[in-house]
Order: C-alpha cells, then structure tokens, then sequence
C-alpha cells in the first residue's frame, strides 16, 4: 500500500498495480517502481519499455492494464522456438506460402481483450518483415502475412513472445482451417428466412378477411409458395432429416426423430393440398419452424466455436528436443526421438520421455505430473519420468524409452480418455425422443381411427396430430437456455466445454479436490513455520538461502523477517547480514555456506548431518536449517488460495467434499477442518482415477476438481472435470470445464447458477408441452387451419426462445459475481 | 390486378438480391468472426497508421 495525497489535501491509501499487467505489486518478489511507474516483475517492465520504444504505448489507453503478467513467463530461452525453422514443424501452421508471401496461423493463448487485438495487429511496426496480421479474439489465433525473405516464423513467435503473448507452438495442429460448418448454417439460416417472409407474405391474403382472391392468383402464390420451400425442405431442413436418420440407424431415439416426422408430415401434407387443391397447406408454419430451430442450432454452435479443450499428453511437451550427435546439438523433432539418443534438456523445459540421468546431478521437478510440490534430487545413473521438468541448470540424458511408450503416455493411453462422455442431456434427450415419437405416432393413429369412415379427414388428422406433436420448442429450450448460461458463466472465469455441462453441474453431489494448483496457487506466497532459529541467527539462514534457486529456500529468502517465532529485537530486522561465502549446493538436498563467519546450513536432515555432524531433530519433510550453534527448522506450506476455504464451506453444505491430493500428508491438519477423514494424500495419477471411479460405482455424482495433467484420468472418468487454470495464458487438458484460479471461490454460486440453469430447461419442457397439448385438442378435433398452426407454432417458439434466455440472464445478475 | 404480378417479381427479384448479397457475406467470411470486428473499431487509429501499406488494406480472401 502506499499513501498519496489527493488534491483536495486528503490521503488516500491504494494498492500499488503494475502498470503493465494490473496485478498487484505487494507481495511480489520481485517488484520495481521506475520513472515510468511501477511494475510487479522485471519481464512486465521489459514488456512496458519495449512497446515504448515502438511508440505503441496507445496498447495502455484503456482503463485497466491490460498486459498479460509475465511472471510465470518461461525462462527467457529463446532457443525454444527453433523448431520453428525445422521445415516439418513449420508446415503445421503455415497456412500458404508462395515463397514471396506467406500466411501463418498462431495460437496464442494470452490473447483477451481489445488492447491485446490493436497491440497485435501492429506487429510490422516490431518486424518489418510482417504486412499484416489479423486477430480472431474468440478463438485466440492470430493470422499473419509475412515476407519469408524478410523475417521467418521462428523471429515472429520471439517478438510474440518478447510482447508477452507467446504462441503455444505444440504438437498439436492449429485450426486454421475456416470454420465452413459454420458458413454453412448461416447459409441455411438465410434461405429459411427468405423463404419464411416471402411465404408469409403470400399466404396473409388467404387469412384476411374480405373478396376472395379469384382462382388464377390463388394459383400462382400456390405455386411460389411450393417454389420457395423447396431449398427451405431440401436444404435449411437437410442436417435435422439426417440426425434423425442417424439415430434411426442407430437405433437411438434423439428428439430429432419426431422433429423429422414432423418437418415431413408438414411439408409432405402442404404439397399435398396445394397439388388436390384442398387447401392453401401448412408451408408457413413449415419454413418459419426451420428458421427458428436453425436459430436454436446456431446459440449451441456459437458455444462450440470456442478453442477446443481436448489435448493429449503430447500438447504439453516441447516440440524438439536437442539431441546429442557426434558431439553437436540439433534440434530433432519430438516423434524423431528413438530409445538410446542422448538428449540436453534445458533449465524449465519438460522431460519428454523416461531417460536416464547421464553425468551431472540435478532436481526435477515433478509437479506437472505427480503434484508433488517438492523437487526430487536425482544424480547420474537416476531414472527420470516423462514429465518432469528440469529445475536449475541443464541436464544430459539418454532416452530408454520411446515417447508413445512413456509413464506420461501410459496414462493418457488409458480407455477413460477414448470414450466421449455421455452427458445427461443426451439421456434427457433420448428418453423424451422416444416418448414423444411413440406418444405422436400412437395419437395420430388413434385420430385416423376415430374419423375412419371419412378416409380424408382421417389423413388430415393423422398428419395435424404428427406437425403439432413436433416437439420443436423442447429442442429449442435447452440449448438455448444452456448455451446462454455457458456464454454467461464464461464472463465470469468458468469455460464450459460444452453447454450441455451446465446440466451435469445440476446434478453433482459429490466434489473431489486436488490439492497443489487447486487449492493452493503457485502464485500465492507460501507460509512458513519456523521453529528454534531466529534474530540473527535467522537473518544468516536467509542470507544464505537468498543464494540458491530451489523452491524451499526461495521461501526462506522471501519469507517476512517477523515470521520468525521469537525475533526480539526490532533493530535486527533493519541490519542486513553479510554476504555468504564458501557457498557449497547439493542440488536437491540443501546449501551451506559462512555468513558473518557462523556456519550455515539449510536442508534435509541427511544433509544437515553429513554438513555439521549434528542430528537435527523435528517432524518428518521438514526443512532444517543450522546457524552455528543454533538449531531449528521450517515448515513450509504453500499457501490456500485467498478465500477458498470460505467457498469448500459453503460447498460442503450440499455436497461432500474430498480431498484427493498427490502430495504428501505434512499438511493434513491445516485441512481437516474442512474435509475431515475424506483426505487421500500421496496417490498417483492411477489412484485419483480408481477413486473417481469408484465413488460413480457407488452411485455419486462426481466433480473433479484438478489443475490438469497430473490427474487428468481423474477429470475425464468424473461425471465433470474441472480444470484449474492461472492465468489467461491457460494450458487446457482434457476436461469438460476450465475454471479461471481467481474465479474459484466462486464456484459454489456457479453451481447453484448450474441448478437454476437446470430448472429453466425444465420449465421450458413444461411449457412446450402445454403448447402441445393446446395444439392436439385442435388436431385431434379435426380443427386445425393453417391460420391455427401459423400462429401457433411461431408463439410457441418465441415464448420457449424468450423464456430461455430472459429467465438464464435474470438469474445470473441475482446469483452469479458480477 | 395484373400489375400485382409486376409486382410479386418486382418484390422477389430484391429480396432474391439480398439473399444473394447476404451469400456472398458470409462465403467470403465475413460471419466466421463475428467478435473482433466489433472490438476492433473502438480502437483509436493513429494518422501514420493509415499511410502503411498493409494495415488500411483489408482483404479477407481465406
């Protein structure tokens, strides 16, 4: 915090931002205040002084900072784009090249709000080589035109990069291809309201009272009538013929099946009519029921147009790998690597495949995989796991075994990632399909029945129940109601996969956290206990682990003097202790060195009693440190997310909550107040998944709660897999939702969001029925006119339409955060 | 009454040329990103912008 006087003389206290990013400066470790302002990291700085030297500072004239953090940003390393000069890597996002020109699509994750499309499309005033780019900020790609002569793919990812927007280069494709479902349904959508209007308007003659219009003229707007809902029949109304088709064939009753019926009975009664000249038909009603079912298609395909989430195990490892041959380095690509090569993997970069550590010792870190928060120390001969990431410094390793046959792999390889979800919409769905095909079919027959002597009467009967029964407002009410709530839950920090996830939200009784990344946040400062050391004895450990990288002594280094438990004396907080000498780091194991001339240590009790011949004593994965002859240790904890226990709180009141977490159990206490005996510590990627399946075989409803790879079997085998994500830069798994870190204390309000969500659709069923029921006592009654129908059905689909959405936004600005 | 047909062609031959020029939008993809556009107009331009080559010319031939 800091003071500032207003004008008009009074202070005021506010938090420092980073002019840059808009994050909040206190607290981080490494913030800076320059001429310019201030900044919550150097990388935000560098991003900040770059676009000035650019003149494109106009990036900061919106009101919020609109920079992406670069506090996570990967070790500046600019060698991990040279894959992009490997011809075959580039292939996959280049979209055209002639050799004078060409066009590349790039993901970039980091993309999300206006300032980041007007930084971005002024990317040739940073490479010259660029001529234009194009921002697409729904899917997050960005298309660029560029001179292959002047600059190249691999110079345009770096200056992304540099910007603070790097482009998520994977193994994966790009899609880049133009969304031509897309066109296509817009195209439909045209024709049927072409041809929607154009009928109206000849058929309103006929319903006006007045002269009757004389023979040849009813003729004619007859025959245009018939003219304009071909294309509405043939081709607006094609894919729902050929839904229901497939659910036929399938045997598989989805409510396309009576919609089908229904669209036909229309059409196919219409022409009828018009051709025996008894009546003007149906084709009205007809063409205006497509366009607004088109309408209901194109809300759920709006949803799906977002990124899509699904990725394997190859999406999170790097594209090349530097291989080792005759003593040279080259860049090979990932599925060129074979069991034996010897491999360099750089500080920060992941392991692609289990290998062998060859000479030097080193930590890896296996978070991403295991959640275990803490490095492990290997040294040469070691086995290293697919996954893993490099700490410090770079290591030499020799592959044993293939990438495709790798633990990571194994994992994802498992069946609960090939099957697709059922969702409980699809059931909904299939079970309503099916009594509404058997309901219309059995009613109609039983009208044709009942009229039978009079064989006209009978079909049009027949046919009248079958066009009212189409259950046209029920398909419309869900994805309308669902797609609406995902757009406005999306607002809000949580991406659904898929609309229909909402309903599956409803339903869950059951909510399994991960620990690490979920619960805790790497961004959060970890919280330290600290037991036997302080004063200077305290400043000299600190001091001392301000010299080393390893996660355990960044908390010591970073940790507030008054943590310490028995600092006395004020006036050693403001002395500094001198610089350490005779540094000496086992990676992995602990430090020691001399500050002020005592002999310090920090580490594992193995470590401590190899250095100072001591036995420390304390409690087990506890850090422990030694200042001459002082002894103690440190606990550290990485800290909850703010706010996020007040929210497993208020969750607990209608769900049971477990905790299902890799890491080991040193913490349990701090959560047991929360979860109690439901706490699993230790369990690998295979246990969170047997524990998700079991708790469905006993009937639970399960949310997975996890940050993503390491219990990604976990989130796809769960009834819903949330993913936690920090930052917008967001590496998304395999899941049905992804939920924004800072947006999970909000989750119990999304889930109750989800359940209103749940009766809307089911209030919507209710009307739609009701209308269908209005509309069977005219049909079976042999009364329903075209003018009946007309009016009718556009009633019903508007009410369905209006209700839907109205009720969804209502709800959200009572329940949901704004 | 017969100049009610003139009519009816008359009316169907604009509507058919607005269905048409709707076609020709979105085959040419001006509806396959219907959210940036709207964003990208907020934005201020600045002068020396509109001298460069590249950016004024917007051409979608995807």
């Amino acid at each position: 915090m800091l003071a500032v006087s207003l004008p008009d003389g009074r202070a005021a206290a506010v938090a420092v931002v980073c002019r840059h990013c808009g994050e909040p400066c206190a607290g981080a470790a490494d913030a800076l205040i320059t001429a310019d302002g201030a900044f919550c990291c150097r990388g935000c700085e560098t991003v900040f002084a770059l676009l000035q030297a650019h003149d494109l500072d106009g990036f900061y004239a919106c009101d919020v900072p609109p920079g992406v953090s670069q506090k996570q940003a990967t070790a500046r390393d600019r060698s991990r784009f040279a894959a992009l000069d490997e011809p075959s890597v580039a292939a996959r996002l280049v979209v055209f090249n002639d050799g004078a020109r060409a066009r590349a699509a790039l993901h970039v994750p980091g993309i999300h709000c206006a300032s980041c499309v007007w930084l971005l499309e002024r990317l040739w005033r940073i490479d010259p080589g660029v001529e234009r780019t194009e921002v697409d900020l729904l899917r997050r790609t960005v298309l660029v035109d560029y001179r292959p002569g002047a600059t190249s793919l691999r110079r345009i990812a770096e200056h992304l990069a540099d910007l603070g927007y790097e482009p998520a280069v994977t193994v994966e494709d790009v899609a880049a291809a133009a969304p031509a479902s897309k066109r296509r349904l817009y195209l439909q959508l045209g024709v049927a309201g072409f041809a929607f209007g154009n009928i109206m308007l000849f058929s309103i003659p006929r319903y006006v009272n007045g002269a009757p219009l004389d023979a040849g003229f009813q003729r004619l707007f007859d025959g245009l009538n018939v003219l304009f809902a071909l294309p509405v029949l043939f081709f607006s109304a094609s894919d729902f013929f050929r839904s229901a088709w497939n659910a036929l064939r399938t045997r598989t009753m989805a409510l396309d099946v009576p919609i089908a019926l229904g669209l036909l009975a229309l059409a196919g009664r219409s022409f009828f009519d018009i051709a025996l000249g008894r009546g003007e038909g149906f084709l009205d009603s007809f063409a205006g029921l497509v366009f607004f079912l088109l309408i209901a298609r194109l809300f759920q395909q709006k949803m799906f147009e977002r990124i899509a989430f699904d990725r394997t195990y190859r999406s999170f490892l790097p594209l090349t790998v530097h291989v080792e041959r005759d003593g040279v380095l080259t860049p090979v690509p990932l599925e060129r690597l074979r069991a034996g090569d010897c491999i360099a993997v750089r500080a920060q970069e992941i392991v692609p495949a289990d290998a062998l550590v060859l000479d030097a010792p080193g930590t890896i870190d296996y978070a991403f995989t295991t959640g275990e928060a803490t490095p492990v120390a290997v040294a040469a001969g070691d086995t290293v796991r697919a996954g893993g990431r490099v700490a410090a410094a770079t290591m030499r390793l020799r592959i044993t075994r293939e990438v495709s046959h790798s633990d990571l792999a194994r994992l994802w390889q498992n069946p609960v990632f090939a099957r697709p979800k059922r969702r409980w919409l699809s059931n909904v769905n299939a079970t309503f399909g099916a009594w509404f095909t058997g309901a219309a079919v059995l009613l109609a027959t039983a009208g044709a029945i009942a009229w039978w002597p009079d064989s006209a009467a009978a079909v049009s009967v027949a046919t009248a129940v079958l066009i009212v029964a189409c259950p046209c407002a029920l398909t419309m009410s869900a994805p309308i109601t669902l797609g609406t709530a995902a757009a406005l839950l999306g607002r809000r920090g949580l991406y659904l996969k898929d609309p229909a996830v909402a309903l599956d939200l409803s339903r869950i009784d059951t909510v399994a956290f991960d620990k690490t990344g979920t619960l805790t946040s790497a961004l959060e400062q970890p919280s330290l206990e600290i037991h036997g050391v302080g004063g200077a004895s305290w400043r000299h450990v600190r001091a001392l682990a301000a010299v080393s990288t390893h996660p355990a002594s960044r908390a010591i280094a970073g940790a507030d003097p008054m943590d310490a438990a028995d600092v006395t004396d004020a006036g050693d907080r403001i002395r500094s202790a001198g610089r350490p000498v005779d540094v000496v780091e086992e990676p992995g194991r602990g430090i020691r060195g001399i500050v002020d001339g005592r002999t310090v240590a920090i580490g594992s009790s193995a470590f401590i009693a190899a250095a100072t011949g001591a036995i420390p004593f304390g409690p087990d994965h506890a850090t422990f440190v030694v200042a001459g002859k002082e002894r103690g240790w440190v606990r550290i904890s990485t800290a909850a997310r703010p706010g996020v226990e007040d929210a497993a709180r208020a969750l607990a009141e209608a769900h049971d909550l477990f905790l299902v977490s890799g890491d080991h159990h040193v913490e349990q206490t701090r959560w047991e107040r929360l979860f109690g005996s439901r706490m699993r510590f230790r369990q690998s990627p295979d246990d969170k998944l047997s524990f998700v399946r079991a708790a469905r075989e006993e009937g639970r409803r399960v949310m997975m709660v996890g940050d993503g790879l390491n219990d990604a079997g976990a989130l796809a085998a769960a009834d819903v897999g949330m993913a936690v994500s920090d930052g917008t830069a967001c590496m998304a798994p395999a899941c049905d939702a992804v939920i924004d870190g800072r947006h999970l204390v909000d989750l119990p309000r999304f889930l109750c969001y989800a359940r209103r969500a749940r009766q809307v659709v089911m209030l919507c069923f209710a009307v739609s029925i009701a209308y269908n029921a209005i509309g069977l006592t005219f049909a079976l009654r042999g009364a329903l006119t075209p003018l009946a129908a007309a009016i009718l059905m556009p009633v019903s689909s508007l009410t369905i339409i209006g209700l839907s959405s109205g009720a969804m936004r209502w709800s959200a600005r009572r329940l949901l955060p704004s | 009454m017969s100049v009610v047909v003139l009519l009816i062609v008359a009316g169907g031959l604009v509507a058919a040329g607005f269905l048409g020029a709707f076609s020709w939008a979105v085959l040419s993809g001006q509806y396959d990103d219907t959210c940036t556009p709207a964003v990208r107009v907020l934005l201020e331009e600045q002068p020396e912008i509109s001298t460069h080559k590249g950016t004024t010319h917007v051409d979608v031939d995807r």
